[in-house]
């Protein structure tokens, strides 16, 4: 029977609000009944048998979309791939680490884990290391530098997964077209060839609006980014280096002025365009030029030199977040994820650069002139962030850096000027 | 008390049947149904508006990257000497000021424009209102591509016609970001106004011919006070969505190149996630709201003034 039946078939207003009051709460009610009952007990591994993975989107490769299939068979779970920019993946990472409602694995760029270690949101992989780390190879077949930066008072926080360096990549028709027969080594022949190669709207080189393009000069005038608590150690080197950089771009005007941009690629675009001889970028970029212009036959020579022949080491790595609800499961997909077969799959796949020593010695890669000169500049390649993560203030200090490399570079502001407030603001940071 | 309301009501006695008791309980019934139906609004607006307040409130008496150490009123005190804080807030205004001042000044011109007896009116009307309805985000990646001195199509247009090329992200880049708001706000304006103008009645224009009025003063004294409301609408949205403005600068300039684009929730969204100082950035969102809601009620007084006169 029907509450209209009772009252002669009729469902006054009264009663329509009676009962829209009744649903109302009932509705309220067994949502939150219905919410507790989602929610995951402790340990269980919320949201059934998912686990949840952040991924720079530019890195999904086939290679390891495969093991991500055979993983999911083996452990009988449902994996999450999640993709983003590295801008957007901070944001929602720090935002999980305050709710708590953490992933189980994240790549990150250049050990942020390390960064993120100094505040407890990190776990430690020490006891993996210590039952698996000799099977797999950890840490001895893996460079030095990849080990250490990921190392903090003996804890290692994450595994290095891709290892890049940035070097100068060039075109050789229009080499060869001015009349030049190698490329630059120092300064100040590559200012020189810079000039030669430039002509009308075709620029000798390109310089990038992304700041993090900028550490290889500091790098190479024997700068250090965070040194003994100081920032930018020698200061004096510090503003050569980005004045050079300045008057490439508005003095003798060989580059381009980078245009404003929220990503790296100018250079890339203007090199594929034949619009400039010469940039200086990573393993990243290769695919993306070879897709974009296969007519181009194109040149890696290694760092330049000033005080000394320097360039940046960076690349990805992975961690475990504290609290992660599969640790063991992601140790076990780190471990497949690093192999060294697996490694030399997303090479060829990606023309990615590993950190494996055995990577690099594998004939195919030093064989390769593209890879091999790559993998020869990691030789020499330093960790421009590493002092700086284990303050734990490397975001503020880089966004403040960032500020002040567009106001010389692109601004044309003095770098002496910019290199002083720099200092002083992201020291008050560090130091805050 | 309520009982004996009831008894009095049941049993008719009181004064009448439809006494003060009688109407008193059925007050009650109503408000109390009222606040039923109020309820699902207020648990929302409550758990998912009011909670998250009062949850920054208390963040923004903490600082450190797990804003966890107790510091007063300090991150409140120190916003207000901080260069960072006092340019991005300067440049906001700014920001605020371009975009409101244009927006309502084209969109009243296009609403008069539109207003009058034109072939094809219904489609220019929709055709204005396309910029408003595209996602802001693909608005800022559209300009962003579009502007590019390298490869953007612009520089193309331009070199086609024999102009220099621009470079207005680096040469003018706050002034950019204005044009690009005024491009997509523009349109929801005008149709804003047009309402406006359809709803004055004509009887107005006539009286003031009558009176020899000229079109400028039949606009200055009548059209401008009929479109008072409007207007008021049109500011107090403005100027809160352009205080608000973060995608932008977000998509188009990374709030460069230096400081130049660096509005103001841009900066709070950098000290949050990139300084890691969710107690600072707690802070200094909520003075934005205390200063959302003084310009809010000035807006509101000035227009109240406007309409009365």
């Amino acid at each position: 029977m029907s509450i209209g039946s009772a009252r002669a078939g009729s469902l006054s207003r009264r009663d329509a609000l009676r009962l829209g009051g009744s649903l109302v709460a009932a509705g309220l009610g067994s949502s939150a009944l219905a919410a507790c009952a989602r929610a995951p007990k402790q340990g269980s591994g919320g949201g059934g048998d998912q686990f949840r993975i952040y991924w720079n989107a530019g890195h999904v490769y086939d290679a390891y979309a495969e093991i991500i299939e055979r993983f999911e068979k083996d452990h009988g779970v449902e994996v999450v791939w999640e993709k983003f920019q590295w801008e957007d993946m901070r944001p929602k990472l720090l935002a999980d680490f305050e709710s708590g409602n953490v992933p189980d694995l994240v790549e990150d760029p250049s050990a942020w884990a390390t960064e993120f270690a100094v505040t407890g949101n990190v776990a430690s992989l020490r006891s993996y290391i210590d039952s698996d780390g000799a099977e797999m190879g950890f840490p001895d077949d893996w460079q030095e530098d990849t080990v250490r930066r990921y190392t903090v008072d003996g804890q290692v926080y994450g595994i290095q997964l891709h290892l890049t360096s940035q070097q100068l990549i060039y075109n050789k028709a229009m080499f060869s077209d001015a009349g030049i027969n190698k490329p630059p080594a120092t300064w100040d022949d590559f200012l020189a060839t810079a000039r030669e190669l430039t002509r009308g709207e075709v620029h000798g080189c390109a310089l990038n609006y992304d700041y993090t393009y900028s550490t290889p000069w500091l790098l190479q005038n024997g700068v250090q980014y965070y040194e003994g608590s100081e920032l930018l150690v020698p200061r004096d080197a510090a503003v050569e280096a980005l004045q050079f950089q300045r008057d490439l771009v508005h003095k003798h005007k060989v580059s381009p002025v980078p245009p404003v941009s929220t990503d790296y690629t100018g250079p890339r675009n203007v090199f594929v365009a034949k619009k400039t001889a010469m940039i200086f970028t990573g393993p990243w970029d290769i695919a993306p030029i070879k897709e974009a212009a296969p007519d181009i036959d194109f040149g890696v020579a290694p760092a330049l030199s000033r005080k000394t022949q320097a360039t940046i080491a960076a690349g990805t790595g992975v961690f475990i977040p504290k609290g992660a609800k599969h640790a063991d499961l992601a140790w076990d997909l780190i471990k497949r994820m690093t192999a060294l077969d697996v490694e030399l799959k997303v090479t060829e796949e990606a023309d990615m650069t590993m950190p494996r020593k055995s990577w690099a010695e594998d004939p195919k890669i030093a064989s390769d002139p593209v890879l091999g000169a790559f993998g020869e500049g990691l030789s020499y390649a330093e960790d421009w962030w590493d002092a700086l993560n284990r303050t734990g203030k490397r975001g503020a200090v880089d966004e403040l850096y960032k500020s002040m490399y567009q106001q010389v570079v692109v601004q044309n502001k003095p770098a002496a000027d910019a290199v002083n407030t720099f200092v002083e603001q992201a020291t008050r940071q560090v130091k805050g | 008390m309520a009982s004996g309301l009831a008894t009095r009501e049941r049993s008719g006695a009181g004064p009448s049947a439809a006494g003060p008791g009688r109407r008193y309980s059925l007050e009650r019934r109503q408000r109390r149904t009222a606040y039923l139906f109020l309820l699902p609004a207020l648990g929302f607006f409550g758990l998912l508006f009011f909670y998250p307040l009062g949850q920054e409130l208390i963040t923004s008496l903490y600082t450190g990257p797990r804003a966890d150490r107790f510091s007063g009123l300090q991150n409140y005190a120190g916003s207000f000497l901080d260069p960072a804080v006092r340019n991005s807030f300067w440049l906001t205004l700014i920001y605020a000021a371009g975009v409101l001042v244009l927006t309502i000044g084209l969109g009243l011109l296009l609403a008069l424009i539109l207003n009058q007896p034109l072939r094809g009116r219904t489609v220019l009307r929709a055709v204005l209102l396309v910029p408003y309805l595209t996602s802001i985000v693909i608005t800022g990646l559209l300009w962003r591509n579009i502007l590019d001195p390298q490869v953007g199509i612009l520089n193309r247009l331009f070199e086609a016609v024999g102009l220099p090329a621009q470079n207005w992200l680096l040469t003018d880049p706050l002034a950019t970001l204005i044009g690009i708001s005024v491009w997509q706000h523009t349109g929801y304006t005008s149709v804003l106004f047009l309402a406006g103008l359809q709803g004055i009645p004509e009887v107005y224009y006539e009286a003031a011919r009558i009176d020899g009025a000229s079109v400028l003063q039949r606009f200055r004294y009548v059209t401008i006070p009929f479109l008072a409301p409007a207007t008021l609408f049109v500011s107090v949205i403005g100027v809160i969505w352009s205080l608000q403005q973060f995608a932008l600068p977000f998509l188009v300039t990374d709030g460069g190149p230096g400081n130049a684009t660096d509005l103001y929730i841009f900066h709070v969204y950098n000290v949050a996630f990139e300084f890691r100082d969710f107690g600072y950035a707690s802070a200094l969102s909520y003075l934005l709201l205390v200063v959302i809601m003084i310009f809010t009620l000035i807006q509101f007084r000035a227009g109240r003034r406007s309409e009365f006169a």
